[in-house]
């Protein structure tokens, strides 16, 4: 049986072209090895080859027309050499490189059908984009890692190239693809919880086994002073929307939100307003729409001058099982309604 | 404190004429044991024994409680302190324990809604297979069981049955145990937190259990923890049983009297002891506090007890699904907020494949250590048995009418959820989702 074949990817810096000056250059191929090409082989000992190695500037390729462009020639030369499996990077954390080898990774294996793997830090942009379908070995942050991640990226290219099973992140060297699946460990979950903990208490490196969602922390704007001269808008979540919900507001994971008249009312009317909101008992609101959006109470405040005046239109959406991307393009459109109204505080009330 | 537990090992369970426990074998006597337990069965008839081995083809339902039968020789107080006792402190002296065996109670508690059983909060069937895809998920798979089953005098309450059963398992407990005394142990071991090592960081465990009714229960001392405030247990006393279950509702997330006697994360934590730290105590608390003030008010007290134990890493476990989750998440936060570092270990969800929605169903940015205890999101089908203990169906959806399908047939299920222990809630299983 012949050798496995291996085709190869590097931007033009580790091509030996040039560094920035060089990155708009186009698609090169190469018959030599060529900078981790070179160290990568000898890991395989003689199972396995890189027969090309291609090779483009990382402006070039991150240009979304420039990269279809140089798509149906990547096809012919893959096509043409058949290779077991293709590689790219490491690109540590270059952010133009590291979405180059991922989303080039991604067509050839969804496209083409080849094993792929690249390898970068796991900050890497590239990695919230393309991990979820594609092996991404975990590199430091520099190419000061190159000699640490080499043997697991020719280990991990290899058994692909082999069309050997898999095994989990932890043990391959990839970043999770966040797939999991109900597994045995050969330790107890009690010794588990007990050993995370010493490490965490003797200062050494230590990983969640169930991964941090990365909250986002929103920091608070500053106080707002001149209350007295704002100009004060409601907005809220629980789903009130005039009877009959004309704009047909989703009940339930919303991607869209509603904008009601106030302007010339001093109380919201029970029989004209309702809550759609598919996640709460509604009653009291339906009785009462005020005590959702409180525009009688803050009506109350306008006419004591406590506030300048009441925006004349209220926000409403539902805030059940809304995912966080669909929230914050909600409120961000939000937003910019307010910012061009003049709005100086906005007044949230959730259920 | 100085706990010595005298581990009797049983490698077999045998029906006989006498009773008696010899050369690692229980020779049970039904009708002698049945008979000492009579006086206690007033809501309870017709109870009855089944030994269940390791490796056999069965099936056990209606699961209620699981009992470490063990007995106090010396020291002060009984076994489980507060039942059929005052509540004497525990936790010194020596105890005997009957090493790889279990007293189960199984019962089809009544669904109708005027008992406990109204709303979400109903006994829902807890499942054990001795074999096949589902034995890694519970403990009880590895050791020998007397299984209990009971059927119930008409027209009592939850808490008339509910004692019964109880009280049932923990008398047969100790009648079983009691026949060790003038045996010689396989095995010692001591257990005391006395010595410290200046050097070592302190650490403590909070256990969090549930609370919401009858049904869904735990019992300090012998009394329901309703109302309880974060309080310090030295870990002897739950060596010598002084949390006891009475928590039917979620299979998988109840927690077992045998598994707070045997607690892992517990007995993991003495196994450091003056090696890698200092086991300062166990802090246990109640989960399930019904609003957000309780819940604020429980984590700080674990944290303040925390820093009066001058602990430097805390481990959070609980009992139970998404409340309590809460009561958990925030302990961490406190901890982590005041410097004590922490580490956790809970069920995950994620669908079948572990990309949908979220993994957990609270969780805050300072819980960074958190062990997993696999996904309830997971489908298993369950093969034919030879033998079901417990009843000839299973009592499934009370929600959405009830589902009653024969308890020998196999069967598949997308969640977890029935099957027992299946959570991993103190640790005890190897079960977790691996990552890919």
């Amino acid at each position: 049986m012949g050798k496995l074949k291996a085709v190869y990817y590097i931007n033009q810096f580790y091509a030996g072209i040039g560094g920035e000056e060089k990155a708009d250059i186009g698609l090169m191929t190469f018959d030599e090895k060529k900078g981790p090409a070179i160290g990568i082989e000898r890991f395989w000992q003689g199972e396995m080859e890189i027969v090309k190695v291609i090779s483009c500037g990382d402006n070039f390729i991150n240009n979304e027309d420039k990269f279809k462009s140089i798509l149906p020639k990547i096809k012919k030369i893959l096509k043409k050499v058949n290779p077991d499996v293709f590689i790219a990077g490491p690109a540590f954390n270059a952010g133009r490189y590291g979405v180059a080898c991922a989303k080039l990774c991604d067509y050839v294996k969804r496209e083409l059908g080849i094993e792929s793997v690249t390898s970068m830090y796991y900050e890497n942009p590239a990695v919230k984009m393309y991990v979820k379908n594609n092996y991404i070995v975990e590199s430091a942050e520099t190419s000061r890692g190159m000699k640490k991640v080499l043997p697991i990226l020719s280990n991990l290219s290899l058994k692909l190239a082999k069309k050997e099973n898999i095994g989990p992140a932890r043990l391959e060297g990839y970043l999770p693809t966040g797939y999991r699946y109900n597994e045995y460990h050969d330790k107890t979950g009690a010794k588990r919880t007990v050993e995370i903990l010493l490490k965490k208490l003797n200062n050494e490196n230590y990983k969640t086994e169930v991964p941090l969602r990365g909250l986002e922390k929103v920091s608070p704007s500053k106080p707002f002073k001149d209350i007295e001269n704002a100009k004060v808008a409601l907005i809220t979540t629980g789903g009130l929307v005039p009877k009959g919900n004309p704009d047909k507001l989703k009940q339930a994971f919303s991607v869209t939100y509603g904008k009601y008249n106030i302007g010339n009312l001093d109380s919201i009317k029970k029989d004209e307003y309702e809550s759609i909101h598919g996640g709460y008992d509604t009653t009291i609101v339906n009785q009462d729409p005020n005590r959702l959006v409180p525009l009688d109470e803050l009506r109350n405040l306008e006419k004591e001058g406590k506030i300048r005046e009441i925006h004349g239109k209220f926000f409403t959406t539902c805030g059940i099982g809304t995912n966080v991307e669909n929230s914050k393009q909600i409120g961000r459109k939000i937003v910019k309604d307010l910012e061009k109204e003049n709005v100086d505080i906005a007044i949230l009330t959730s259920t | 404190m100085k706990l010595k537990r005298q581990y009797f090992d049983v490698k077999d369970v045998v029906w006989d004429s006498k009773l008696e426990y010899k050369d690692e074998v229980l020779y049970l006597n039904k009708e002698e044991i049945l008979k000492k337990i009579r006086p206690l069965m007033k809501n309870v008839t017709n109870v009855d024994l089944e030994i269940v081995k390791p490796g056999e083809d069965a099936r056990i339902i209606h699961v209620l409680d699981t009992i470490q039968p063990m007995v106090k020789i010396e020291g002060s107080g009984k076994q489980y302190s507060g039942f059929f006792s005052h509540p004497k402190t525990i936790g010194e002296g020596i105890t005997n324990v009957l090493r790889g065996f279990s007293i189960m109670e199984s019962a089809p508690l009544p669904w109708d809604d005027g008992s406990a059983s109204s709303g979400l909060l109903y006994p829902r069937d807890a499942i054990i297979d001795m074999t096949g895809p589902i034995k890694g998920f519970t403990p009880f798979s590895e050791t020998i069981n007397l299984v209990i089953t009971y059927e119930l005098v008409d027209g009592k309450s939850s808490e008339e049955y509910d004692n019964d059963i109880r009280l049932c398992g923990l008398k047969i407990s100790e009648i079983l145990a009691k026949l060790t005394v003038k045996n010689t142990p396989n095995e010692e071991e001591t257990f005391s937190i006395d010595e410290i090592n200046p050097d070592l960081p302190n650490v403590v465990l909070v256990w969090q259990c549930q609370n919401q009714g009858v049904y869904s229960n735990t019992y300090l001392y012998g009394h329901s923890i309703d109302n309880l405030v974060p309080t310090l247990l030295h870990p002897n006393e739950m060596l010598d049983g002084c949390i006891v279950s009475g928590n039917y509702v979620w299979p998988a997330f109840k927690v077992p009297t045998y598994l707070h006697v045997n607690h892992p994360i517990l007995l993991e934590l003495y196994k450091q002891h003056g090696k890698t730290i200092n086991f300062k105590g166990v802090i246990f608390s109640r989960s399930h506090n019904p609003t957000n003030w309780h819940k604020e008010r429980s984590a700080n007290f674990c944290v303040k007890i925390s820093k009066y134990l001058d602990a430097d890493g805390l481990i959070m476990a609980w009992e139970g699904g998404g409340n309590a989750a809460v009561d958990g998440m925030l302990t961490i936060q406190q901890a982590e907020n005041i410097g004590i570092k922490t580490s956790t270990i809970t069920f995950e969800f994620g669908g079948k494949d572990g990309t949908e929605g979220v993994l957990l169903v609270d969780d805050v940015a300072e819980a960074d250590a958190v062990i997993s205890g696999g996904s309830i999101e997971k489908t298993y089908e369950l093969p034919n048995v030879k033998r079901v203990i417990g009843g000839k169906y299973l009592r499934l959806n009370k929600e959405s009418g009830g589902y009653f399908p024969p308890s020998n047939k196999s069967i598949t299920f997308d969640t977890t959820t029935q099957f027992y222990c299946s959570g991993n809630q103190s640790g005890h299983s190897k079960l977790f989702g691996e990552s890919y």
